[in-house]
Formats: structure tokens, C-alpha cells, sequence
């Protein structure tokens, strides 16, 4: 949407300081384009054992429909589960938009826990429902 | 001039001086025929393309036609018993003519072989786009049996592999109709079809009695099998069916290159049918899972008017996202008489399908604490949080409960757009509450409202894929909530009917050929009582409760 000239999404990743990965999102996440983020995503915690900070600059994010947010609740799933942060910079509105209706803003940002160590956040599914 | 030596050793020209002993030696044959048509010369390697030469008499009868007839200087050409000949005439002073005769059997056999050559691959071409020009499995046998029946031999029958104990099949003579047979027989019968269907490779034809031909493998009215070629349709992993060509006694049985041929084009057909199988039960499959997946009708519920709408996503036949599903709750000791859950799946296909499957399921499960939205989300997102994947729910939960003459409703989205409720004076309200989406949170959060529907007012629960719809004069502006709210204001003391269907026109004129997500909604409609004349129906204090 952003740059429909550069096609429908473009990565960059950068390491400005050590256990701080940067990635800069430009473009469209959605169906066709979310498996690239989480590649770059998985990547990125590959090469950066002892990652913190995981930074997504939005800035020039284009379009966010929901298999977008679905890789960035998987995102948050990847840092969690290595104890790192997630930060989601320079929000388009239409994103935070989508982030409040759906209620995931706190959780995409909260502080990795030890319950984020268990993938797939299941560490209550056997609890007494309430 | 050596003519007179030369009738006692009909074979040579004598050696003598210059040009005549290069004549005699040459290695193209070379004959003189005079103004009168008598051959007056040749050399040994005339004599042993026609050995009838004799120089000195009457050149008719020793050489073919087409070299007897004098022409003006250009080259002729013709066969000589198996081979082709091209003569070069060089006129002489004495009114006769010298021929050069020179073979160019192999050079003609080549270009011939050329031209076959390339008028086959201009057929795969063709064929191929032909082929994959249809999904559809039995429309794709069909163009593969009459291309087969027009270019390579004078019957074709196409044989898919058995379905239980039928082998289904396509029929075609060349310039006949195409027909389909299921029949019950046994492949094994027929000398390479067996082994054809099972994909091992042709039997040469020459090995197949054409007289084993039975008559189920036969275009009607097809009489005189002549010969038989069988060919495997190669398909992705499995064998995709036979091919088998026939042609009838009066014509040649099938060469070695034919065959071959066939085998080229029969793994074009295999490929095209293989894919097309293979789309068949993808559709069949979708298809299974839509009856399943389709919401139910909805109707009235003591007197709360129920209507929605669905419209997929225009761009695949893929299982969409959206889903919607009415319970009633009555027996379950509460006042709430129906539970409306609309919701939207993210993403598409299989792996939605599967969870929307899921959230349905388990709705119906939680149905006895219907009351208690946020406990039902709460377990609803329990059932749903795995670590196999991210995919999660939007859904907005509408309990229905008719008290007098009002509908009383709990509304609770989980992530989804609020839904909208049109008063009678027109105004539009969203209702106040919110949530977080279920299937990826470890815990969810909600809020519920509460709000009372008065006769006549309606409460439109909808999915993003009618606010997103883009489309407008310039083609890519959203629809919006905005838009919406403005036309459902429009929209005040309408049947819950008349709003679904209203929405979605509008919806649908916005969006125009271009292409929308999943589109869902449903509304719910106060009853505005039995209408007690019949003459002015939009006045209110007509109607009772």
C-alpha cells in the first residue's frame, strides 16, 4: 500500500546494539506475505542467541488484515519463548485500530513471563475452568 | 562421338576425350535424351538406376514419366522405384538434353520428417492448453479422446482408473460424438490395458490381437478393429488411466514413432487428469465441509425476527472465514431464549474451516451458561489456544430474551466489530462493549453491554468484511463504519429482513466487480406486533405486541 512499487512486503533487519534486533516492515502483511516476517522473525532469534529487544518498525507498514496480526501474536509467541521483548515502533493508526478492537495490544507488549516459556501459552489448559 | 561403340556395351560411354570420359565416370547418373525421345546417351551409374537404358532407342519405357517430358530448363523431380529423384536438365547444342539425376531420398525423408515433427509438437502445444483449459475431470477426458481421435488415430477411448468395479471411460471416432461409458468389465480381458492402468509401460501395438478388442471398447457403430495401441496416462504418483487408440483394417497399424507419439501426448493427458482429479476432490472435500460449515436459516423466535445474510469471498470456491449459528437455549432454566454467535475466522481454507468447525462445536457444548458470555469466551479460548499455531476468532455473542413486547440482549464482542442498533427515531448506536479475540491469548478479556430493542428496532451484528468492503467511485476507498451507520439509519422500522438485505446491496453496489472478503451479518428485529388493519402500515400506533 505504502510502496506499491517495491511489491507487497519488504524486510530489513539490522543488530544496532548487542540482544537488539531491529526489523523495518514495509508493505502489506497479510495472507500471501506473513510467512516472509516469521522467517525473518525465526532468523533473526537464530543468529541473536542472547536477543532482549526485538524491535518491529511499522512505520511504513501498509495494509495489517487479520493472518497480519496472526504473525505478530506469532512473533510475540517467538520472543516470549526465548525471553525476549517485543516492541512494536511508529504504529500506523489503522494497526493500533485493529490491535484495540482485538484486544491484543497489552499482551503483544507485555513482558515476556515464565508461562511464555511454554509455547503455545497452554500452561493454565489443564486449570479448573473457573 | 562414341554413340555407335556404345550400342554393343549398352552400360558405358566409351573413355575417350574430356568431357565425355567425366560423363562416364561421374558419380551421378547422367543420361542424354534427344529431340526425338531417344535416349542417346548414359553413364554406369544411370544404367544402375534403370537398368533399362538402352541408348539408341525410345527413352519412354525406360525412364519414369516425369523425366521423359521435356521441360523448359527447370529441374523435375519424381521417384525412382523407392527413391526421389531431382533431374537437372542442361540443353545441349544439338537440340537434345542431358539429365543429371541426383538422389535426394535421405534430404526429402528429412524434410518430410521435419514437417511431421513439427506439426506434432504444434499439436502437444495445442493439445496442452486444450487439456488444461478445464478442472473438470470428465469434460478433460473428453478433449483428450477427440484430440486423440482426430490426430492420431480413426477411434480413441480414454480410461480412467476403476471406480469400485466400474471402469469409467470416454469414447470418440474421429468426427464422431463423444460418448461415456461406466461399465462393469475386467481390464484384464484386454491385453495391455491392465498393465496400462497400473502404469507400467505400452505393450508394443504389433503384440495386442486387435481381434481381442471387446465390443464395450468400441465408438458405436466403430466396425473392424484393424489395430490396437495401448498407453499409460502417467499421473502425479498414481496412474491416471489408459489410452487406447484404434484404427480400423483399412489403414496401417501403428509404427514405432506413432507410438511414441502417443506416449507424449498421453502423459500430457495424464498430467491434465491428474490435476484435475486431484481439484475434483479438493472441491469435493470443500464442498463436504461448506454443507457442514453453512449456517443454519434463520427464522423468527417467538416473534423476534431473525434474518442474515452470507455472502464468500468471490475470489476461490476456498472455504471462507465467516460463520454464524442460532441456539436456542430454552430448557436451560435461564430467560434467555437464543443464542446468535457471528464470528470470523482468520485466514482461509482448511485450516479455518477446522476451527470454525471447533468454535461451533464448542458453543453448542457451552450453551447451558449461554447467560455468562465471558465464561463461555473464557472456555471457548481455552478449546482453542494450542501451540500449533496463532490462528484465532473473532466472534460477537447476541443472547436473546423476548420480555413483552421488548427484546432484551446481551452483546458481547470478542474482538470483533461492535454490533450496530438502529432506533426507531434512526439513530444508530454501537454497543458498548469489547473483548479480546479467542484462540491465541492465554486469558481473554470482555465486556459486556446490555440494551433493549423496542418494537421496531433492530441490532445488525455484523463481520469486518462489510466495513472493509473496498470499492466506492474511485474503487479503493473502504465502505466503513461510518457508511454503514448512515445506512442502517435509513433503514429505522424495517423488517430484520429488509435491513440484511438493504446492507448488503449496499454493500455489494460498493464493492462492484472488485474483489471482498467474506461478508456476514445477521439481524435481529423487536417485534412490531400484529397488525391490526390493514391501511397504513408505518403507523405505529397500528401495530399491538
Amino acid at each position: 500500500m505504502t510502496h506499491p512499487d517495491l511489491g507487497p512486503l519488504h524486510l530489513l533487519t539490522s543488530a544496532p546494539a548487542p540482544g537488539t534486533v531491529h526489523i523495518t516492515v514495509v508493505g502489506d502483511l497479510e495472507y500471501d506475505t506473513v510467512e516472509d516476517l516469521l522467517l525473518e522473525v525465526s532468523d533473526a532469534l537464530a543468529h541473536h542467541p542472547g536477543l532482549r529487544h526485538l524491535h518491529l518498525n511499522l512505520a511504513e507498514l501498509g495494509m495489517c488484515d487479520s493472518m497480519g496480526l496472526s504473525a505478530l501474536l506469532q512473533t510475540r509467541r517467538f520472543t516470549g519463548g526465548v525471553g525476549a521483548r517485543l516492541h512494536l515502533d511508529h504504529r500506523p493508526p489503522a494497526l493500533d485500530r485493529l490491535l484495540d478492537l482485538t484486544g491484543t495490544l497489552d499482551h503483544l507488549l507485555a513482558l515476556p513471563s515464565a508461562a511464555d516459556r511454554t509455547p503455545g501459552g497452554r500452561t493454565d489448559a489443564l486449570d479448573v475452568p473457573d | 562421338m562414341n554413340v555407335a561403340a556404345n550400342r554393343s556395351h549398352p552400360g558405358d560411354i566409351a573413355p575417350g576425350a574430356g568431357v565425355d570420359a567425366a560423363a562416364s565416370a561421374a558419380p551421378y547418373p547422367m543420361l542424354v535424351i534427344d529431340a526425338e525421345g531417344r535416349v542417346t546417351r548414359h553413364n554406369a551409374a544411370a544404367s544402375a538406376v534403370l537398368p533399362d537404358l538402352r541408348s539408341g532407342t525410345a527413352a519412354a519405357g525406360a525412364v519414369p514419366p516425369w523425366l521423359a517430358e521435356p521441360v523448359d530448363g527447370a529441374e523435375v523431380r519424381g521417384r525412382i522405384g523407392e527413391r526421389l529423384f531431382a533431374a537437372h536438365p542442361t540443353a545441349l547444342e544439338d537440340g537434345s538434353t542431358a539429365w543429371w539425376l541426383v538422389d535426394d531420398t535421405e534430404y526429402r525423408l528429412a524434410v518430410d520428417e521435419l514437417a511431421v515433427e513439427r506439426e506434432r509438437a504444434q499439436f502437444l502445444i495445442e493439445a496442452s492448453n486444450a487439456l488444461l483449459s478445464t478442472l473438470n475431470p470428465e469434460r478433460c477426458m473428453e478433449v483428450a479422446a477427440r484430440l486423440a481421435a482426430k490426430h492420431l488415430a480413426d477411434a480413441a477411448v480414454v480410461v480412467a482408473p476403476a471406480i469400485g468395479r466400474r471402469l469409467p471411460m470416454t469414447l470418440c471416432a474421429r468426427g464422431g460424438p463423444v460418448e461415456r461409458r461406466a461399465i462393469a468389465v475386467d481390464p484384464e480381458r484386454v491385453p495391455g490395458l491392465e498393465e496400462a492402468l497400473r502404469g507400467f509401460p505400452p505393450v508394443p501395438s504389433r503384440w495386442i490381437d486387435p481381434g481381442s478388442a471387446p465390443e464395450w471398447l468400441m465408438p458405436k457403430g466403430f466396425g473392424g478393429v484393424g489395430s490396437v495401441a495401448i498407453t499409460p496416462l502417467p499421473g502425479h504418483g498414481v496412474p491416471a488411466g489408459a489410452l487406447v487408440l484404434l484404427r480400423t483394417s483399412n489403414h496401417a497399424g501403428f509404427s514405432e514413432s506413432e507410438e511414441e507419439f502417443a506416449a507424449l501426448f498421453a502423459a500430457r493427458v495424464g498430467a491434465a487428469m491428474s490435476a484435475a482429479r486431484l481439484y475434483a476432490e479438493q472441491a469435493s472435500i470443500t464442498d463436504v465441509l461448506m454443507r457442514e460449515l453453512l449456517p443454519p436459516r434463520l427464522r423468527q423466535i417467538e416473534g423476534v425476527e431473525l434474518a442474515s445474510g452470507y455472502r464468500p469471498a468471490g475470489d476461490s470456491a476456498r472455504v471462507g472465514g465467516d460463520f454464524y449459528d442460532i441456539h436456542l437455549t430454552e430448557g436451560a432454566g435461564t430467560a434467555t431464549r437464543a443464542l446468535v454467535a457471528l464470528g470470523d475466522v482468520c485466514g482461509k481454507g482448511l485450516e479455518a474451516a477446522v476451527i470454525t468447525g471447533k468454535i461451533r462445536n464448542t458453543l453448542h457444548a457451552l450453551l447451558p451458561m449461554a447467560d455468562d458470555h465471558h465464561r463461555m469466551l473464557s472456555m471457548l479460548n481455552r478449546a482453542l489456544v494450542t501451540s500449533d499455531h496463532t490462528r484465532f476468532a473473532t466472534l460477537v455473542l447476541a443472547s436473546i430474551a423476548r420480555i413483552g413486547p421488548h427484546v432484551c440482549l446481551q452483546l458481547t464482542s470478542a474482538g470483533h466489530p461492535a454490533p450496530l442498533i438502529v432506533r426507531r427515531d434512526g439513530g444508530v448506536e454501537e454497543a458498548q462493549t469489547s473483548g479480546s479475540l479467542v484462540g491465541v491469548l492465554p486469558e481473554v478479556q470482555s465486556a459486556t453491554a446490555h440494551t433493549t430493542l423496542a418494537p421496531g428496532e433492530t441490532c445488525l451484528l455484523f463481520t469486518d468484511g462489510i466495513p472493509e468492503a473496498k470499492g466506492g467511485p474511485m474503487g479503493d476507498e473502504l465502505f466503513g463504519v461510518a457508511r454503514l451507520k448512515r445506512a442502517l439509519g435509513e433503514c429505522a422500522g424495517m423488517p430484520a429482513e429488509a435491513v440484511v438485505e438493504r446492507v448488503q446491496m449496499l454493500a455489494a453496489q460498493w464493492v462492484g466487480e472488485g474483489k471482498h472478503d467474506d461478508m456476514a451479518l445477521i439481524a435481529i428485529t423487536a417485534p412490531r406486533g400484529t397488525h391490526l388493519t390493514a391501511v397504513d402500515g408505518t403507523t405505529a400506533g397500528r401495530y399491538t405486541a
